[in-house]
């Protein structure tokens, strides 16, 4: 059983006068392991698939399940607590929040879930560990360079361990050298954590790093990609 | 929720100039609310105390200053006798100022034997005897003792009355503070031969089961037709009806704690909207990582009572020390009401802001709770 089915999937949303529809019956499955790349042309409905995944848009029709649960399903609190536990969401603009140092942006989901202090103080630091910023974890994101945000945006996706991480265009503000990092730090993520991971991008040199490319035109699928055999970390 | 305490916190230090104007706005309404609160009280304690109903003033009839009340002497030995009175204590009044005034000096003069049975004072400095021995030895109350900065020894003087303090006392009834007690024999001595043998008023200490309105009409009845007719009343009605006009005032006034009220809900309301339009991607970034809408609400209204809390606490305490170190009162036709800061205004204005916080933080609150998550990550 694939780990995302997203079954005949329609998002529509008045604006004014007109229905604009941005994904028209869109149906695919991602594996556990995973490392897809969403393309598109601007407008291709590519980060509103993302974002109906992530659980942080409804669909108007279709159903998406994710390790077995119809997200469709959830209320608002259940679909929070569940984008806890299984989402980790890597934003364009980081979007860390201003007042807080690295650390405490990278603790913030883990604050949502049962876990102590201690064990916190753990998983924080093997994430900060991991973008290699732990010299930077009293930093706050005004003092950080742009890739450096995005490093610790990253590491706050990873951290709480979740079932997978979406990605949308992580590296759309920032120069290419930065931009490889990025893209390396990600591959890392999904070979060597183990961690799904599905990567929203325009940019062709960064999609061909995915396991699988998937293509989308006008809201609708145009190539689901052929899927190349996963990097499986070991256990 | 405390886990998001740092962020709140920070949340609040990131604005912290909007942050410090809506904490000053909130403290100085806090002051005003709490001060208002405090005249209002001392009003209360004059006029519905423990004794104020089973107390008798007994006053010239027709006479509202006390400089014009003249009753004789007397009156006592009559007064006394009639069933169901336990003690009457005769009272010379003199006070620089009739008219409302903050600064009105009272002075009382009682038989200095009768003084410690009929007031409560412990004495703070200087002693009993000192006060009896000496003719014009006075026990001034504590307020007008710190307000005028008098000690035990210093000779103090108001128009033609001249004193020397012979002790300083404090009472649990805030208004007997503003008060400077003499010889009575003394202050009816003190503005000329004229005044001698009469007496400003009678205070009438009843029996337990005596009732009050049928004595104070046998008084003014045993007087009807004598030298000098007399009015009585409960020493709560009295201290009331002197203070009538003043009371009026009072009660306008307190509108203004209301309003005080009113102005800290619309400043704090203010900053939490701008702060949670300045947050709305910030807040839909929360949503995205896994806080639940209710979370979201809760760290609005956390923000919202901080403010209001931390401008509350400033406020109520500046008011607690600018009334407890200024000994503040006001003092009409003799009659005394002291602004006194207490617990219970403490714990009302720290209610007040409490509650005003979560209020002023709700429909904000609610705007950040429901706001779609997809748009407002949009938002610059």
């Amino acid at each position: 059983m694939a780990l995302v089915d997203v079954i005949d999937v329609t998002k529509e949303y008045r604006s004014g006068e007109e229905t604009i529809r941005p994904l028209d019956g869109v149906s695919l499955a991602i594996d556990h392991g995973e490392f897809v790349s969403l393309m598109g042309a601007s407008g291709s409905g590519k980060s509103t698939l993302l974002n109906l995944i992530a659980g942080i848009d409804h669909v108007s029709s279709g159903s998406i399940v994710v390790d077995g649960t119809d997200i469709g399903a959830l209320s608002r609190s259940q679909l929070a607590d569940w984008r806890a536990q299984h989402i980790g969401y890597i934003f364009q603009t980081h979007n860390l929040i201003p007042v807080l140092t690295a650390y405490e942006n990278v603790e913030l989901p883990l604050l949502l879930l049962p876990m102590s202090a201690a064990e916190r103080r753990k998983r924080v630091e093997i994430a900060l560990g991991a973008v290699d910023l732990l010299d930077r974890a009293l930093h706050y994101p005004r003092q950080m360079s742009g890739g450096q945000e995005q490093r610790v945006g990253i590491a706050r996706a990873i951290v709480a361990n979740p079932t997978i991480v979406v990605a949308d265009e992580p590296t759309g503000s920032l120069d290419d050298e930065t931009s490889e990092q990025i893209l390396v730090l990600l591959e890392r993520v999904n070979r060597e954590l183990g961690m799904t991971l599905l990567l929203v991008t325009h940019d062709a040199t960064a999609g061909k790093r995915a396991d699988r490319k998937i293509r989308l035109e006008r809201g609708k699928l145009s190539e689901s990609g052929v899927r190349i055999q996963p990097y499986r970390a070991q256990a | 929720m405390f886990r998001f305490a740092p962020y709140v916190l920070k949340g609040m230090w990131r604005h912290r100039i909007r942050t410090l104007l809506t904490v000053s706005g909130t403290s100085v309404a806090l002051l005003v609310f709490c001060f208002v609160g405090s005249v209002q009280q001392g009003l209360r304690a004059i006029t519905l105390g423990e004794d104020s109903g089973r107390t008798l003033v007994v006053f010239q009839e027709n006479r509202f200053c006390p400089q014009s009340s003249r009753l004789p002497e007397d009156y006592e030995t009559v007064v006394a006798q009639i069933e169901g009175v336990q003690d009457v204590l005769p009272i010379k009044v003199f006070t620089n100022n009739c008219r409302a005034s903050l600064d009105a000096v009272v002075f009382q003069g009682v038989p200095c034997d009768e003084l410690a049975k009929w007031r409560e004072l412990a004495l703070m400095e200087g002693s009993w005897s000192e006060f009896q021995s000496r003719d014009n030895g006075a026990v001034v109350g504590s307020a007008v003792a710190q307000r005028r900065r008098l000690k035990v020894g210093d000779r103090f003087t108001i128009g033609d009355v001249s004193v020397n303090v012979a002790a300083i006392g404090e009472s649990p009834a805030a208004a007997e503070n503003n008060v400077i007690y003499t010889h009575l024999d003394f202050l009816q001595r003190a503005r000329g031969a004229n005044d001698v043998g009469t007496v400003t008023q009678f205070e009438v200490h009843l029996r337990e089961a005596a009732d009050p309105e049928r004595i104070a009409g046998a008084i003014d009845a045993a007087f009807k037709s004598g030298p000098v007719a007399t009015s009585t009343r409960t020493k709560g009605m009295f201290q009331a009806d002197t203070l009538a006009d003043l009371a009026e005032l009072i009660g306008f006034v307190y509108w203004l704690g209301y309003a005080c009220v009113g102005l800290v809900l619309s400043l704090v309301a203010t900053t939490t909207v701008m702060a949670v339009q300045d947050r709305i991607k910030e807040h839909a970034v929360l949503q995205t990582l896994g806080v639940r809408p209710a979370r979201v609400f809760r760290l609005v209204v956390a923000e919202s009572v901080m403010l209001s809390a931390l401008g509350g606490v400033i406020g109520v305490l500046a008011s607690y020390v600018l009334l407890a170190f200024t000994q503040m009162s006001v003092a009409t036709e003799g009659v005394t009401i002291a602004f006194r800061p207490s617990l219970g205004l403490v714990t009302q204005g720290l209610f007040v802001a409490i509650l005003v916080g979560v209020l002023a933080g709700v429909a904000p609150a609610i705007q950040a709770a429901r706001a779609a998550i997809v748009p407002a990550l949009r938002t610059v």
